[in-house]
């Protein structure tokens, strides 16, 4: 049994209630703000001794004086004469604790007079009532890291019912850009989830959308821990390694040539996927690139009207001068000029209800869609897109958006989270759990501004994702700036070092001074949880993943340089057959222009043929007709002189 | 908790218990101030020539090496007198009385063995009825104290009665003052800081281990000359060391020291008188030289500064700890 670390005290000035208690230590005692301890009452109730949890929230220290000026006038107003002084002051160390649980918890009364402990780590999982959920059998217990005071060391752990669902879900981390090490927590705590998630809870897999630089380019590769990390690891029964299961997808740059990712240095490109949509694709989500300013009620009705009766289906009229099969965006622009040269030669207006501006509006729009998103959007139609269906447990989806312009990142985010949704109201996606994770959430929920597609869909997902498995782990720098419904339905919340002015803000207010002192100068490596079943916020450290940082994958996988377009095709093709050579494909491809190459690549990605050289030779006509080499025949040989030819040598 | 002593009394204690014992008394208004506060500063101030020890007649002295701290340890006592009740006009008077010596150890302040707590009940058995005084007595046995038992011709005057209470309760502060001091004496042998004088006890007296130090002045040891030497003592200025001797007390040897600047304070500010163990005739010439080390070791307490308390130019630090120690548990 520990020590006793300090007593119970109360005074009518200082009452305490059953929701707050005051205490006394030595002057060398471990407590500080965060710290668990114990109270053990000294009068039972109902027959039972009761026993108080509380984290500690808030610190006094004062000593006997009455006035500063008493203290100047005693070293004679010089600070250096301190060590005249035979005696130190009498000093008091007083904390403030904010309850955890009572045992037992009725009935509830104000915390009473007793000693105090240091929680050990039986201690931490009663107060914190991760008991409930660490049973065995019955275990739900996620480690999302290491409470440390005072020489307690104790895992941590979120209840899996409260962090993928059902019973809430969903996971926010606040903290500023640097410091805070928001990307490293949520790396860390993937690897918790992907190691513990109990089996009889099915399979999980996580979509992360790299938005910024290299964060997430290189989670498969391993990267340098210490001592210090590898314990923490080994407390949190995690291994120290890099994601066993990493899937990359990235679109093309604007040239359609090489993926825009850092992570596209060629030693590194066998788990990247390129990522390209088609019209079909895109014009379901028109709405996210259109704002309402561009579509109008009658824009919109022309869109729908090419969704329904142009696009994927041959589309005849007597107005136009050809039948149209539009499957891309080269399709669409044609079959545009048709209906407006049509217009133009009736003289008249409208075309089926809708008004020549309104086409010519739409037709800009939706062109400059292929413009805008270049490299994501195929003019040919052709499509690269996540598994969905074949999604694998324990397996982490990176969609590099990073590069891109932000109608494009809108884009990506706005098809792949409602397609994962889709797949899984059906249960068909593969797995039964997605982590969707998200950086910058001020960007695409904020607070206020204009009501988006994407914000949405965000809320969507925050209120009603928990029943599908849809799990959105979302970070930001200030909290105070999101959607108040998604961090509201946040049921877990981790908070990195903050900033003094976000906490200043109403949302931090329910937070004691010194704690949120404390958040402004957290260390890396330390968070402080909120979690459903914590009454009070925990301070947590957790180790740095296991996995290569993003500026030494830069520095180790450098990016690879542009390159020809025939290069860039062979190092795509040579993701799928390593015997391909440069000259088989400038043989190949020698008369073909830049755009039949990448729709022979874009085929070859998308379709995986096990026969790579045909595949991608079929889309290319041969440049003469094969003939086969023969030997000329030998001429006829001279006659010979006769032998009584006078010139005859 | 470092105490032992009486069971706990307290005055709504008391009381509910004579409410029930002596249905005739009439309980006093509580929350009023101890007698100590009302009737303190009555004893009327004196003049006492003394013999000086240190040759030459009384005179100012530099204490020229700098302060030191010297001592281990602080003894105080407090005492607490309040009116319980009136039997007619004789009051009933709860005292209560504490002593404490607290320990310096690495600068911070400790409690010596116990502390020791006291309450006793003081009343004037001449003048309340033999069965208020039985009903009394088996009440409260031992701690029942009659403040007529040694002075017959007090008056009845209940001012009178209640001064004479309050002696009484000083008589057993000092007691368990002593009491701490004869302990240290007999354990230790480190440097005792006695608040007070210590010729009460003649163990303590003798001790080469306790300084007594007097804050109040309302007997001053100088006459003339002598005394507006005393009264003109500078900073780190002594006076010479003189003979006390008292009938019922044991002799010892004193002398003036002012602890801070006199300038813009009236004279007795910061002014304390220290008594020593009388050296023995053959260390009589070395007398000079142990006041000079005590007052080295009395200087250095008076940092850090006993404020708030308003006596703060002449109390030292650790005395102020042992107040605070006892106000605490009492």
């Amino acid at each position: 049994m520990s020590s006793i670390l300090g007593r119970v005290v109360a005074t009518e000035r200082r009452p305490n209630t059953p929701h707050e208690f005051h205490f006394w230590t030595a002057l060398d005692s471990p407590v500080g703000i965060g710290t668990i301890v114990r109270v053990d009452g000294r009068d039972p109730v109902n027959g039972v001794l009761p026993q108080v949890y509380g984290v500690v929230t808030e610190g006094f220290s004062w000593t006997d004086l009455a006035s500063p000026l008493h203290d100047v006038m005693g070293h004679d107003g010089s600070p250096d004469g301190e060590s005249l002084q035979p005696t130190d002051r009498a000093e008091i160390r007083l904390y403030t604790a904010a309850v955890l649980r009572h045992v037992p918890e009725e009935p509830l009364q104000p915390v009473p007079m007793g000693t105090v402990f240091l929680a050990d780590e039986a201690d931490v999982a009663i107060a914190l009532r991760m008991d409930g959920y660490l049973r065995e059998g019955a275990r739900t217990g996620i480690p999302i890291g290491v409470y440390r005071a005072g020489g307690t060391d104790a895992p941590i752990y979120l209840d899996a019912d409260f962090l993928i669902g059902p019973e809430a879900a969903h996971l926010n981390i606040s903290g500023v850009s640097g410091l805070a090490t928001k990307t490293s927590a949520v790396e860390w705590l993937l690897q918790s989830i992907f190691t513990h998630f109990p089996a009889q809870k099915g399979s999980v897999a996580a979509v992360c959308f790299n938005v910024k630089g290299p964060d997430l380019c290189y989670l498969d590769q391993p990267g340098e821990i210490d001592a210090a990390d590898r314990a923490l690891y080994e407390k949190c029964g995690v291994p120290a390694d890099p994601f066993a299961s990493v899937q990359y997808y990235a679109p093309y740059k604007s040239d359609g040539v090489s993926l825009n990712t850092l992570r596209s240095n060629e030693a590194l490109l066998d788990n990247v996927t390129p990522l390209t949509w088609g019209l079909r694709e895109v014009l379901q989500y028109a709405e996210v690139l259109l704002n309402k300013d561009d579509v109008d009620a009658k824009a919109d009705a022309l869109i729908d009207f090419i969704k329904e009766n142009v696009l994927d289906k041959k589309f005849s009229d007597p107005m136009l001068e050809r039948v149209h099969s539009v499957t891309s965006f080269a399709d669409l622009d044609v079959w545009f000029r048709d209906v407006l040269r049509g217009l133009e030669k009736k003289d008249d207006q409208s075309w089926r209800t809708h008004h020549v501006a309104t086409i010519r509006k739409v037709r800009n729009r939706l062109s400059n869609i292929s413009l805008r998103c270049k490299g994501l959007v195929a003019d040919d139609g052709a499509t690269s897109d996540l598994p969905f269906g074949n999604f694998d447990d324990r397996t982490v989806y990176v969609i590099d958006v990073a590069g891109l312009e932000e109608d494009a990142q809108d884009l990506i985010f706005a098809r792949v989270v409602t397609k994962l949704r889709e797949h899984l109201e059906k249960r068909d996606l593969g797995v039964q759990h997605v982590v969707v994770f998200v950086d910058e959430l001020n960007k695409y929920a904020p607070g206020d501004g204009p009501e988006t597609y994407v914000r949405k869909m965000l809320l969507d997902i925050a209120e009603r994702g928990r029943y599908l498995g849809l799990v959105l782990f979302a970070a930001q720098q200030f909290r105070s700036q999101v959607h108040r419904r998604v961090v509201g339905n946040s049921g877990t919340a981790l908070y990195g070092r903050m900033d003094g002015d976000e906490l200043a803000t109403p949302g931090y207010a329910v937070l004691s001074p010194a704690i949120k002192t404390k958040l402004a100068t957290l260390e890396k490596g330390q968070l402080m949880v909120r979690h459903p079943h914590f009454t009070q916020p925990i301070f947590v450290r957790f180790p740095r993943p296991a996995v290569m940082r993003g500026r030494d994958g830069v520095s180790q996988y450098p990016s690879a340089a542009s390159v020809p377009l025939e290069t860039a095709v062979l190092r795509t093709l040579r993701t799928f057959d390593p015997t391909l050579t440069l000259g088989w494909l400038q043989d190949t491809v020698q008369l073909a222009s830049d755009d039949e190459i990448l729709r022979a690549r874009n085929a070859v990605v998308r379709e995986r043929p096990q026969d790579v050289r045909r595949a991608f030779a079929s889309h290319f006509r041969a440049a003469v007709a094969p003939k086969t080499a023969t030997r000329a025949a030998a001429p006829s040989p001279l006659p010979a002189a006769p032998s009584d030819d006078p010139y005859g040598f | 908790m470092n105490q032992m002593g009486s069971p706990a009394l307290n005055v709504r204690a008391v009381q509910r218990q004579l409410a029930t014992l002596l249905p005739e008394a009439r309980p006093a208004a509580t929350g009023e101030s101890t007698l100590e506060i009302a009737g303190q500063g009555n004893d009327a101030p004196r003049l006492i020539s003394a013999t000086v020890l240190e040759g030459g007649p009384l005179r100012a002295r530099r204490v020229f090496d700098p302060p030191t701290a010297g001592f281990r340890a602080f003894l105080d006592g407090t005492q607490r007198s309040e009116l319980v009740s009136y039997l007619g006009g004789v009051p009933i008077i709860l005292g209560r009385v504490a002593a404490v010596v607290r320990e310096r150890r690495l600068r911070r302040m400790h409690t010596w063995h116990q502390a020791l707590v006291e309450t006793r009940l003081y009343c004037a058995r001449q003048l309340v009825t033999p069965q208020a005084w039985e009903a009394l007595s088996v009440t409260y046995g031992p701690l029942l104290v009659d403040i007529t038992d040694d002075a017959a011709d007090l008056a009845s005057h209940p001012f009178a009665l209640r001064d004479a209470a309050v002696h009484r309760v000083q008589g057993h502060r000092e007691e368990l003052e002593q009491r701490l001091a004869e302990r240290w004496c007999n354990m230790e042998h480190d440097p005792l800081f006695i608040d007070g004088g210590i010729s009460g006890s003649e163990k303590v007296a003798v001790s080469s281990c306790t300084v007594g130090v007097v804050k109040s002045h309302r007997t001053l040891y100088a006459e003339g000359e002598a005394l507006g030497a005393v009264l003109s003592l500078g900073r780190y200025e002594r006076s010479s060391v003189f003979r006390i001797t008292s009938p019922r007390r044991t002799t010892v040897a004193s002398w003036y020291l002012r602890l801070r600047d006199p300038r813009g304070h009236d004279p007795m500010w910061g002014l304390i008188r220290a008594e020593i163990a009388c050296p023995q005739p053959q260390d009589m010439d070395r007398i000079g030289a142990r006041a000079d080390e005590v007052s080295r070791w009395i200087l250095a307490e008076t940092s850090p500064l006993a404020l708030p308390d308003a006596r703060w130019d002449k109390m030292v630090y650790g005395v102020r700890d042992c107040e605070e120690y006892l106000r605490a548990i009492n």
